[in-house]
């Protein structure tokens, strides 16, 4: 009996300290990593000393000069920085808690959710609303010769007003065509045999970056003189057809579309899989009762499975119409904002880094900032008001 | 949960091997193989496409002597060698060949000092990447920029070092050329916040020597001349004068407003050249309209450029002359500066990087200068150039100061001019450096230019530059026909 008692108390104690431990070791760990990280040519360093200890001078002697194996050296950083990033974050996570777990049942209720909450809360006011609060004030102060407004009256001009314009466009065409079409496409892949991969064919394209999905998209709308060889796909096909070949990118105002259309070709896939996902959810008794109230397909598809997942519409909806607001990728790569494509995103980059000219960056930021917030508001409420109904 | 525990392992395996893989196709540092920075200027084969023997032999001594006239560099020179093993980081924007070429042309100092030149190559995005590191405090030692008004933007922001603290003022100012002299860099009370390097001779025009020769052309040399040229060639059904494309990303335009540019050199002369660069000359003025109308004539004539007008913007700059290298040219004459060369003819990028070019420059393919358009204007050239900023300034670091030092030397440049293909910044360069056929072309413009101007755009503040390079986009796809809105809308975009 003694022994065992003994045993208990071990293991009780190992129990009690060994959080204590993981808390520590976290601790250190994420220490240790910071100091590494820190370092501004940590990659370097890292696998010279790593080479160092392994006897490979001359392999740490070129990584000091900025040559030999750098891509190695990056990837064993990108390492370090997962085990400390993950690692460490969940040991600490692990060891609080139970440490927490000392105290009485009452001061674990109250102070528990903030060991978990105060790590993200510490890190978003750092990287998100630190720089939000900083931006803005950057668009009230900064080149403002004085007037607080300046930066932001220079929006009002008819060339600020032209690229506000076009994300207007952006938005009512690239989030309502990727929604329709995702909605028109998860309506018929939801009766076709292979739906799977139907579905996998629209789907795949979202796997592309938009800077990649740009790249391909300029040799498609390339444009050779007529009589020529048509080398861009979208060419080819429309001289085919008997037309002369159009300069999608630099004709305005078609150029826009035709940006749009590779956004749309990019979003479709998102709209659809979530949307095919709740069509699959609407229960097969309301679609069999309206068909007995002889509803057609159209009437069924319009009147009952539409309003049913409208939860899911407006989310989708939302979210894309967010990203289109950002939308930069696209613009950059394919006019750089020329031919009158220009939108907020790309405008605040080409006043901030090209044009020197912080606090208009910073205004236009802000601008988007404020045309994102009821949107993000609405995609919220929604998404809360969804869970609330299941 | 075993088959996740396998996923997981198949996965790390998989990581793994792709690893390996990325390493294999890494160069391996093997010692045989001597990295770029190291490699002596003399092991650097000149390019395929200069004539046999015209690559410079090395001449002269490969480091200036001491006293070279810069306290830092004196003592890096010094016998005892004090920076060995410092490094000190430069990010350029050149790549490949070029990158080589640099990493050559500082060789001589890293083996007579040991220090350490690490020169960061940013293919791409070289401005903005620049503009990250110094905003966010972490920038390189030292950096070439090709637009003096964003040196002088970063000088004026206190994020770039005024070199006058530790360079001669006067030295600068008496090795540096007019054209592309420390006035173009220095701030409001005299600062000097670059150095001028590497200058490109924008007014040449490359041309099919042999086809010339077949056709019974003349290279013109007066803008009368030029003007038969390009009607005889429509006239006699052998394609267009002009190979003309200048689509380029987001820097569509630069190669439009280099011409007329040129032809405000010609047409309005240097000084309204320089008042236009400040704005005291508006885009709406007499001179820039009739400057746009003598590029009206060459560009919207039927016939006159390959694919017709609207091809001028929706032609890559880069396939823009390919015709030209047709055995039959489908267009005859390209504009373009001297920093062109066989790394961008058509059949060394269809080869890819190593290719060697069957195009030799001076035999088959030619540079003429941008002929004289009023006699009263003279002779006028247009060039541009790279400008070395100091970054760190740090009293701890003196082998930064050192290295801006020796790139404010013609030797800092000695090995590139000696492959063939560089123009010294610096006027003190001794002229039997330059042996190559484009150099010797481009010395000649140098040397019979009545003025000399530097590339207006890039002086222009970026505001206007960006309105200028979108102006004359939009003013081609307009056939001409929008000259009121080109220059109304650069002049509006002006900052007040």
């Amino acid at each position: 009996m003694a022994i065992q008692s003994r045993d208990q108390a071990e293991v009780s104690a190992v129990r009690r300290f060994a959080p204590v431990l993981a808390a520590l070791v976290g601790m250190a760990v994420i220490a240790i990593g910071v100091v590494i990280l820190a370092d501004r040519n940590a990659a370097t360093n890292l696998l010279a000393s790593i080479y160092e200890a392994l006897g490979n001078t001359q392999g740490a002697a070129d990584l000091e000069r900025g040559v030999g194996d750098q891509l190695l050296a990056k990837v064993v950083l990108g390492l370090v920085a997962l085990v400390v990033g993950v690692g460490g974050i969940w040991m600490l996570y692990i060891g609080v808690s139970a440490v927490v777990g000392l105290l009485s049942p009452r001061w674990q209720g109250r102070i528990l959710p903030w060991v978990f909450v105060i790590p993200a809360i510490g890190l978003l006011t750092v990287y998100l609303i630190y720089p939000t609060i900083g931006t803005i004030v950057t668009s009230f102060t900064v080149q403002t010769n004085g007037d607080p407004l300046a930066n932001y009256k220079q929006l009002a001009t008819p060339q600020f007003i032209g690229i506000i314009g076009n994300n207007l466009i952006w938005l009512v065409v690239a989030t309502g065509g990727s929604v329709l079409l995702g909605l028109l496409i998860a309506g018929m892949v939801d009766r076709v045999r292979r739906e799977a991969l139907a579905k996998t064919f629209i789907f795949l394209p979202l796997a592309i970056s938009f800077i990649g999905a740009s790249v391909i998209w300029r040799f498609m709308y390339e444009w050779n003189p007529p009589g020529q060889q048509q080398i861009g796909l979208v060419n080819a096909v429309w001289t085919g057809l008997g037309f002369d070949p159009v300069r999608w990118v630099q004709d305005q105002p078609a150029n826009t579309y035709a940006l749009i259309l590779i956004f749309v070709w990019l979003q479709t896939g998102f709209a659809m899989v979530v949307l095919s996902a709740a069509i699959k959810g609407v229960s097969v008794e309301i679609i069999e009762a309206a068909r007995l109230d002889g509803a057609n397909e159209r009437q069924l598809f319009l009147r009952v499975i539409v309003p049913i997942i409208r939860g899911s519409i407006i989310t989708v909806t939302t979210t894309i119409a967010i990203v289109v607001l950002k939308v930069f990728d696209i613009i950059y790569v394919m006019t750089g904002g020329r031919y009158g494509t220009d939108v907020i995103a790309n405008r605040m980059f080409i006043e901030f880094y090209e044009f020197f000219n912080d606090g208009r960056a910073a205004a236009l930021a802000s601008v988007l900032f404020l045309a994102v917030v009821p949107i993000m508001f609405v995609n919220v409420r929604n998404l809360r008001r969804q869970g609330v109904g299941s | 949960m075993t088959r996740r525990l396998w996923t997981t392992s198949v996965l790390v395996v998989v990581v793994a091997m792709l690893v390996v893989a990325c390493q294999a196709t890494q160069p391996s540092p093997s010692p045989s193989a001597p990295a770029a920075s190291e490699a002596p200027p003399a092991s650097e084969a000149p390019p395929a496409s200069e004539a046999p023997g015209s690559a410079a032999p090395p001449t002269g001594e490969a480091l200036p002597a001491v006293p070279t006239g810069y306290t830092e560099l004196d003592t890096a020179l010094g016998p005892d060698k004090p920076y060995t093993g410092k490094r000190v980081t430069i990010q350029t924007q050149w790549i490949e060949g070029e990158g080589a070429n640099f990493d050559a042309a500082v060789a001589p100092l890293e083996e007579a000092t040991g220090i350490d030149v690490v020169q960061e190559s940013i293919a791409s995005q070289h401005e903005v990447v620049l503009r990250t590191r110094i905003g966010g405090g972490t920038p390189p030692d030292l950096a070439m920029l090709a637009q003096p008004s964003a040196v002088v933007e970063y000088g004026s922001r206190g994020e770039t070092t005024n070199v006058a603290t530790f360079m001669d003022p006067a030295k600068l100012g008496s090795d540096f050329s007019a054209g592309f002299g420390t006035a173009l860099l220095s701030g409001d009370n005299g600062e000097i916040w670059g150095i001028p390097y590497k200058v490109d001779v924008k007014s040449t025009i490359w041309y099919p020597i042999k086809a010339f020769e077949a056709a019974g052309y003349a290279v013109p040399t007066t803008w009368d001349e030029l003007k038969a040229l390009s009607a005889k060639i429509v006239a006699d059904g052998n394609g267009s004068p002009w190979c003309l494309g200048i689509l380029d990303g987001a820097a569509t335009g630069w190669i439009a407003t280099d011409w007329l540019e040129d032809v405000m050199l010609r047409t309005a002369g240097i000084d309204a050249y320089n008042r236009w660069i400040t704005h005291d000359l508006k885009f709406d003025s007499p001179e820039v309209r009739a400057a746009l109308e003598v590029l009206a004539e060459e560009w919207f004539t039927d016939g006159y450029v390959n694919g017709g007008y609207q091809a001028i913007t929706a032609t890559d700059r880069l396939e823009s002359w390919d015709p030209m290298f047709q055995p039959e040219p489908g267009c005859w004459m390209h504009r373009q500066a001297t920093w062109l060369g066989p790394d961008f003819f058509p059949d060394v990028r269809a080869g890819g990087p190593g290719t060697q070019s069957q195009y030799v420059l001076g035999e088959d393919i030619g540079i003429m200068y941008f002929p004289q358009i009023d006699p009263a204007q003279g002779t006028p050239g247009l060039g541009a150039g790279d400008t070395l900023m100091v970054l760190v300034d740090d009293p701890d670091r003196p082998e930064i100061r050192a290295v801006a030092e020796y790139l404010a030397t013609p030797y800092g440049l000695k090995a590139w001019i000696d492959i063939g293909s560089a123009q010294s910044a610096n006027q003190t360069t001794p002229a039997e450096w330059y042996q190559s056929y484009k150099q010797q072309v481009a010395a000649d413009i140098v040397g019979n230019s009545t003025s000399f101007g530097f590339d207006a755009s890039d002086l222009m503040p970026p505001e206007a530059n960006r309105a200028f390079w979108d102006g004359i986009t939009a003013w081609i796809d307009s056939g001409g026909t929008g000259t009121d809105q080109f220059v109304q809308s650069v002049d509006a975009a002006w900052p007040q």
